[in-house]
């Protein structure tokens, strides 16, 4: 991680019920804010939850590529106004 | 709103949600898929009310019920003649083909090379998974030498389709290739393809890990889309060798013809009417 | 085509026929003794603005057609019986997305390759039920070249009033004679024409249905958002792969037949109102059937001829309604002759075969009824 902070600029929000755990979301996260939950939705998947941590540069940066990589249509990346 | 944002909302109206979630297993690819051909769609501005989604049978040929778009589910193999007759009733129409590799080149292969050869207006999504999902993963017309299926318990025999090379060999103007990996790149060619005129064809290397990864260790969505990754090399100008697809190993993708202004059926059907009319 | 007699054989006759009652679009695949259609067709339809297209085989002919119909047009396909035996999965297609089309059968000898150039009636019961599934279609079969041309009227208006494919047979004996034929006047046919029921609304639930159980049809590009499929679907046209949906849907697809069969019949019957002996016959065969029963009548015997024209759904009132000896005189080893025996309640019923190649002789089928 290098050491330029990086700038909060979106929210990601998960529609956990069409979610099935791929967790393709956490991997490709590229800021990595993305990590899998041990909740469990009503098919029995565990969702991605959205977990920034500034002090670790762990935050979304609205690059949009874990709405482009769900095969669920479960995610969306509200950038900040 | 940020254009990802309408782009993101964009899809949702492109989607008949009241019928998520959806019948793809976990990791399938065939929902990224589907998700970038629907930006593409809304990037190109095309009125919703002119798109005409057609598939067959299949676990693609599910597509065809999330649209919210005119849309036909029909028969195994026959997609491309069914778009061929609405596109040649109504050439005004945008009509796009997404169906699956058994679907549109073994039962429909037939449809597909003459569909190709007589140059149809309609955009050929075709999605690569190397398997028949659907029936619980036989063997298909994709499968790679050597892999592993309920039908090819010892390794495949066979030897797959080069589908790309099949499509130039056919003279379709347009023909591409990338995996599920490649999200950007698929969306900018989908947008591409969508602006361009005659067949159009979009081979999209897709991941099945319930029922094709798990018989060739890559059990889990994510190690298949590893395996795309760490595998695939972009080259426009591969050669029928290169553009092969050997079981476990480089997938060569990219934009392997761009061929503008070849005359399609449909107009080459107008130049049909205005002669029967001078002749009358 | 203007008003006034033409020479026509029946394939050109069932083209224009088909033409006449706004067919637009016509997608096929040659086959012997049809061909003769696409070729009128590719002749005809560009000079109308119509579209002909020459498939790379019959299974992407009707795949065309029912494409193209989702888009308005009055669509058409021909073909014989081998072409037949492909399209059949999405004749099955045609029925659940209630799609209208025509297709037309010129009967060869059968079965396979059998006698491309000579008549067969071989393929009646393939017409009822060459799809797989419980459904209804509709049947129709001229048995002269001015009634190639007229009938087709019915195929269209039938097809698109009860969204539902109609096969329409003729034969090789029909489909290369030729005969008279009078075009009437281009105002008088267009009034005969029935278009479909289209939806008041948009979007629309493209299967639900109107008192008389068929839906009004949207057509693509107009914003309903059709989602049509071959799996067991719901009224919005989604699937519902459920025991009680199946049975709202496939009873519906087979009742708004049965609810308009007294419609849909038509027969000609032939100095049947005093006769002891009836012949059941139809398309070509039915031209030896008449000359036998006219040699009968000059010797005083009391014989007639019941001519099916609408073979699907079959016209059994007629049947019932005689107390006669039936004979059903047809070009097969016996196919509707065991329809004729479900409904003749009591009545004798005797089978006079011939495997095709040929019609029967007038004499054959006198020595067949006990002489004249």
């Amino acid at each position: 991680m290098s050491d330029k902070k990086l700038k909060k600029k979106g929210n990601v929000k998960i529609d956990i019920e069409r979610c099935k755990g791929c967790w393709y979301c956490v991997n490709y996260c590229p800021t990595k804010v993305l990590m899998v939950s041990d909740e469990l939705n009503s098919k029995g998947y565990h969702p991605p939850k959205f977990i920034e941590n500034p002090e670790e540069n762990k935050v979304c940066i609205a690059c949009h590529l874990c709405e482009l990589y769900c095969p669920d249509f479960a995610i969306f990346v509200e950038e900040l106004k | 709103m940020s254009l990802m944002e309408d782009l993101r909302y964009g899809v949702e109206d492109l989607l008949r949600t009241e019928r998520l979630p959806h019948v793809w297993c976990p990791g399938c690819g065939i929902g990224i898929t589907l998700n970038a051909f629907l930006r593409a769609v809304l990037r190109r501005k095309i009125d919703p009310n002119k798109l005409v989604v057609v598939s067959g049978i299949g676990c693609t040929g599910r597509a065809a019920g999330y649209v919210n778009v005119d849309s036909f589910h029909t028969t195994h193999g026959r997609a491309i003649p069914f778009a061929i007759g609405i596109k040649f009733a109504r050439p005004e129409l945008t009509v796009v083909v997404f169906s699956g590799d058994g679907d549109l080149f073994a039962i429909g292969g037939n449809h597909f090379v003459n569909a190709a050869r007589r140059n149809h207006s309609i955009l050929v999504i075709a999605v690569n998974n190397f398997t028949y999902g659907m029936t619980g993963g036989q063997h298909g017309p994709t499968t790679p030498t050597g892999a592993y299926t309920t039908t090819t318990p010892y390794g495949n025999p066979d030897r797959p389709f080069n589908i790309p090379h099949l499509a130039i060999s056919l003279g379709a103007p347009y023909v591409a290739r990338w995996t599920t990996y490649h999200v950007n790149q698929l969306q900018n060619s989908i947008y591409k393809a969508l602006g361009m005129k005659g067949f159009r064809l979009i081979e999209v290397i897709s991941q099945c890990p319930t029922v094709y990864g798990r018989r060739n260790s890559m059990r889990t969505p994510l190690s298949m889309m590893e395996y795309f990754e760490k595998n695939s090399i972009v080259k426009n100008d591969a050669s029928f060798e290169e553009m092969e697809l050997k079981y476990n190993e480089k997938i060569v993708v990219g934009e392997f013809r761009v061929a503008k202004d070849i005359p399609t059926y449909e107009e080459r059907y107008d130049e049909v009417i205005r002669r029967a009319k001078n002749a009358d | 085509m203007k008003s006034g007699y033409y020479f026509w054989s029946g394939d050109i006759a069932a083209a224009e026929g088909a033409i006449a009652a706004g067919c637009r679009f016509y997608a096929g695949y040659p086959i012997t003794p049809s061909s003769e259609i696409a070729e009128r067709m590719a002749l005809r339809l560009p000079q109308i603005g119509g579209k002909f297209i020459q498939m790379e085989d019959e299974i992407g002919s009707i795949a065309a057609i029912i494409g193209a119909s989702w888009t308005g047009e009055r669509a058409m396909t021909a073909t014989s019986g081998p072409g037949i035996s492909l399209m059949n999965e999405n004749i099955g297609l045609a029925i659940m997305m209630e799609a209208p089309i025509v297709v037309v059968n010129a009967m060869r000898g059968d079965p396979s390759t059998g006698l491309p150039t000579l008549i067969g009636q071989g393929d009646l019961m393939q017409a009822r039920y060459g799809s797989h599934g419980s459904y209804e279609i509709i049947v129709l079969y001229p048995n002269s070249i001015q009634e190639t041309f007229d009938l087709m009227m019915d195929a269209f208006n039938m097809a698109e009033k009860y969204r539902v494919p109609v096969m329409y047979l003729i034969d090789a004996l029909l489909a290369h004679m030729f005969e008279r034929v009078y075009v009437p006047p281009e105002e008088e046919i267009e009034r005969k024409i029935i278009r479909r029921k289209v939806p008041n609304k948009v979007p629309s639930r493209p299967f639900e249905p109107d008192d008389d159980l068929v839906p009004p049809m949207p057509l693509i590009g107009q914003g309903h958002k059709i989602h049509a499929t071959g799996l067991t679907h719901d009224e919005r046209g989604y699937p519902n792969l459920t025991p009680k949906a199946q049975e709202k849907l496939v009873r519906r697809l087979n009742e708004k037949i049965i609810k308009h069969e007294r419609e849909i019949w038509k027969v000609e019957e032939y100095k049947t109102e005093d006769a002891d002996k009836i012949i059941v016959s139809f398309g070509g065969e039915s031209r030896a059937v008449r000359n036998a029963v006219n040699s009968a009548r000059k010797n005083g015997k009391k014989v007639g001829m019941l001519r099916l024209i609408t073979l699907w759904p079959f016209p059994h009132e007629f049947i019932k309604k005689y107390t006669a000896d039936f004979y059903v005189a047809e070009l097969n080893y016996g196919q509707m002759y065991h329809k004729v025996r479900e409904y003749a309640d009591g009545n004798n019923v005797k089978l006079i075969a011939k495997m095709g190649g040929e019609i029967h002789t007038p004499n054959e089928i006198l020595k067949e009824i006990g002489g004249v």
